[in-house]
């Protein structure tokens, strides 16, 4: 059996002071002046370490508050409140929301699965949600050192054809060659985001922590420079389809990735000619026709498809549609044609939490691309300004490449231990397993149908009685 | 550069003042440029002098407060212990040599809302009437 894969997290601080949910306020006057105040008996001596960024004017006590309101309820004169911050909730928007940023930060400063309170009071489907929910039936007990430590569960996948059957002559041995395939150890691909205040200590930082992931990193042609000439390994340039130079792809680069186009043919083989082992996947928008989309290029011999979504997580052309759906429709439909394992099922469209990466493979994906949630690790506030040429708040672009590294290796590290505890909570061992196995979810939809179809329908317009 | 960009107006106001969202914000750092710097509270009164003298000492020429109307606070007084707060910030700075506009303050209106963008072109113009902070130079 191999070695385990293990992702090795330590402690990144961050170099900005972090948008606190809620803050304290308190009044001085009127202030009774008691022999000890209850500020002075905040259990986390919240009020003895005051700071204030004059960046942000972000007072360190909204930071270190725990949220036991004892100073709020204990104080006689009713002097301190505490209440919600405008520039938490500010941030981001409704699918890359607050509370999602935030648990992305943290994971990215510690490395570790986020915890949050017993029960959860909130809706389970809805606008904005998937109304998708994973089996944990095979959860048997709580979990003291987290499964990786006693269990072994591969989260490697395979990006490329893989061969349906292999042929051996008299003397037993292979006949013809196996197909070559990209193995990465997580379903996990970083992939530059659309915006951000992006320098190219960002995309060095982001390589090297791609490196250390030992899976690839997509990124546009035209932003690989020099700096990146020893990591062409773990590269995945962005090619357009006639703008730029082959002659550019890094020499040791595995794979490249194209743009749909009805000439995707005469593309590939260009590429093909240039450097004849390189896989090329190709990318369709997830919009009408990604189906047949689809099927043509795995008919034509391309073995690597990637279906992207918009960062909202919806449809490219319908923003009422989840991505999810996408991913289903287009892996069912290659299923239906009996070519799915010939062809590397890759998703990418808003991913924001470790969740979304096992729902995504159960759809039907083989492996999915990370984008915002890496500049959220660096503190991103998915606040916009860099798309106007406003000043970015956390200056990411000064960031250096190793702190960079770090904090990315810090949230997939978080996000793949979440991934291995969903799994084996599903009771799969293998990634590869999980793939388009609907088995282990609940999906609202079904589950309404089932439950109330057959009390008929409301017709639209009418109200009920 | 033009002349509302030589000064720099440090804006505090609460975030019940009326159009001031994040995309107000990001309206009026557009037009302002590094002018103007925007920092929004859940209530005025939560502002002390040091936050006024910080943002003097470390960046503003100018630092103004916007509050509410008077009366519709939500934590009740905050807007009057801001003007409080306002009152001392004034003497400390005067007993420094510094002048007393160079801390702001306008009290919103119930009758005649007005929206951030306005109250901060208000602001910004009793900015320009004021030379440079001798603390920065
Ligand atoms: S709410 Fe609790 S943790 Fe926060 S400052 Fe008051 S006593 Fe300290
Ligand atoms: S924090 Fe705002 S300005 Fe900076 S990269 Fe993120 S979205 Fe852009």
């Amino acid at each position: 059996m191999p070695s385990k894969y293990m992702i090795h997290t330590k402690t990144v601080t961050n170099r900005f002071q972090p948008v606190s949910k809620s803050g304290i306020i308190a009044w001085e006057e009127g202030c009774l002046k008691c022999a000890v105040c209850v500020k002075k008996r905040c259990v986390y001596n919240v009020y003895d370490k005051r700071g204030i960024d004059s960046r942000h004017m972000i007072e360190s006590i909204d930071n270190l508050c725990m949220n036991c309101y004892r100073c709020v309820q204990n104080c006689p004169k009713e002097l301190i409140h505490k209440s919600l911050n405008p520039e938490f909730n500010a941030m981001g928007d409704s699918h890359w929301s607050p509370p999602i940023i935030v648990r992305l930060w943290n994971q990215s400063q510690t490395g570790k699965i986020p915890v949050s309170g017993a029960g959860y009071p909130g809706p389970f489907s809805g606008p904005g949600f998937d109304s998708m929910w994973t089996d944990m039936s095979e959860i048997v007990r709580p979990t003291r050192d987290g499964i990786h430590g006693r269990e072994y569960i591969s989260t490697a996948v395979d990006m490329g054809k893989t061969p349906e059957h292999l042929m051996f002559n008299g003397s037993d041995t292979l006949e013809g060659e196996v197909p070559s395939i990209i193995d990465i150890p997580l379903p996990i691909i970083l992939k530059m985001p659309s915006f951000g205040t992006i320098s190219p200590n960002t995309i060095k930082g982001w390589a090297m922590g791609a490196r250390r992931l030992g899976t690839l990193i997509a990124l546009p042609m035209e932003k690989i420079d020099s700096a990146l000439e020893d990591m062409g390994g773990c590269l995945m340039p962005l090619v357009l389809p006639r703008g730029t130079s082959i002659g550019n792809i890094p020499k040791n680069a595995k794979i490249i990735e194209i743009p749909w186009t009805e000439e995707w043919q005469g593309v590939v083989e260009d590429i093909k000619g240039y450097i004849p082992n390189l896989f090329v996947s190709v990318r369709i928008p997830m919009a009408e026709g990604m189906e047949e989309k689809a099927l043509s290029l795995a008919r034509g011999g391309i073995s690597i498809i990637h279906l992207e979504g918009s960062s909202m997580s919806r449809f490219m052309d319908d923003n009422t549609r989840n991505l999810k759906d996408g991913i289903r429709l287009v892996h069912m439909k290659l299923v239906e044609e009996n070519i799915r394992d010939g062809v590397t099922l890759l998703a990418s469209g808003g991913l924001a939490m470790a969740e979304h990466v096992a729902k995504a493979i159960i759809c039907g994906a083989d492996t999915v691309f990370v984008d915002f949630p890496i500049l959220i690790a660096l503190e991103c506030r998915m606040c916009r300004r860099c798309t106007k040429g406003l000043s970015c708040p956390v200056e990411i672009d000064t960031a250096s490449p190793g702190w960079v590294a770090s904090r990315v290796v810090n949230l997939i590290g978080a996000w793949h231990n979440q991934l291995i505890e969903v799994m084996g909570a599903m009771g799969i061992r293998d990634a590869r397993r999980l793939r388009g196995e609907v088995g282990r979810a609940m999906f609202f939809e079904d589950m309404d149908r089932a439950a109330f179809e057959s009390m008929g329908q409301v017709e639209e317009g009418c109200e009920l009685e | 550069m033009t002349s509302e960009q030589k000064r720099t107006l440090a804006l505090y106001y609460c975030q019940n003042v009326p159009a001031s969202g994040e995309r107000e914000r990001q309206d009026l750092e557009e037009k302002y440029g590094r002018g103007i710097r925007l920092f929004t509270v859940p209530c005025s009164g939560r502002l002390e002098p040091i936050h006024l003298l910080l943002a003097l000492e470390e960046f503003a020429d100018v630092v103004f407060i916007i509050t509410c109307p008077e009366g519709v606070c939500r934590y009740s007084e905050g807007n009057k212990r801001a003007k409080k707060r306002v009152e001392k910030t004034r003497a400390i700075i005067a007993s420094i040599g510094l002048e007393v506009e160079r801390i702001g303050m306008i009290i919103g209106s119930k009758e005649n809302p007005i929206s951030l963008a306005d109250h901060a072109r208000a602001a910004m113009e009793r900015t320009l009437k004021l030379p440079p902070s001798p603390v920065h130079n």
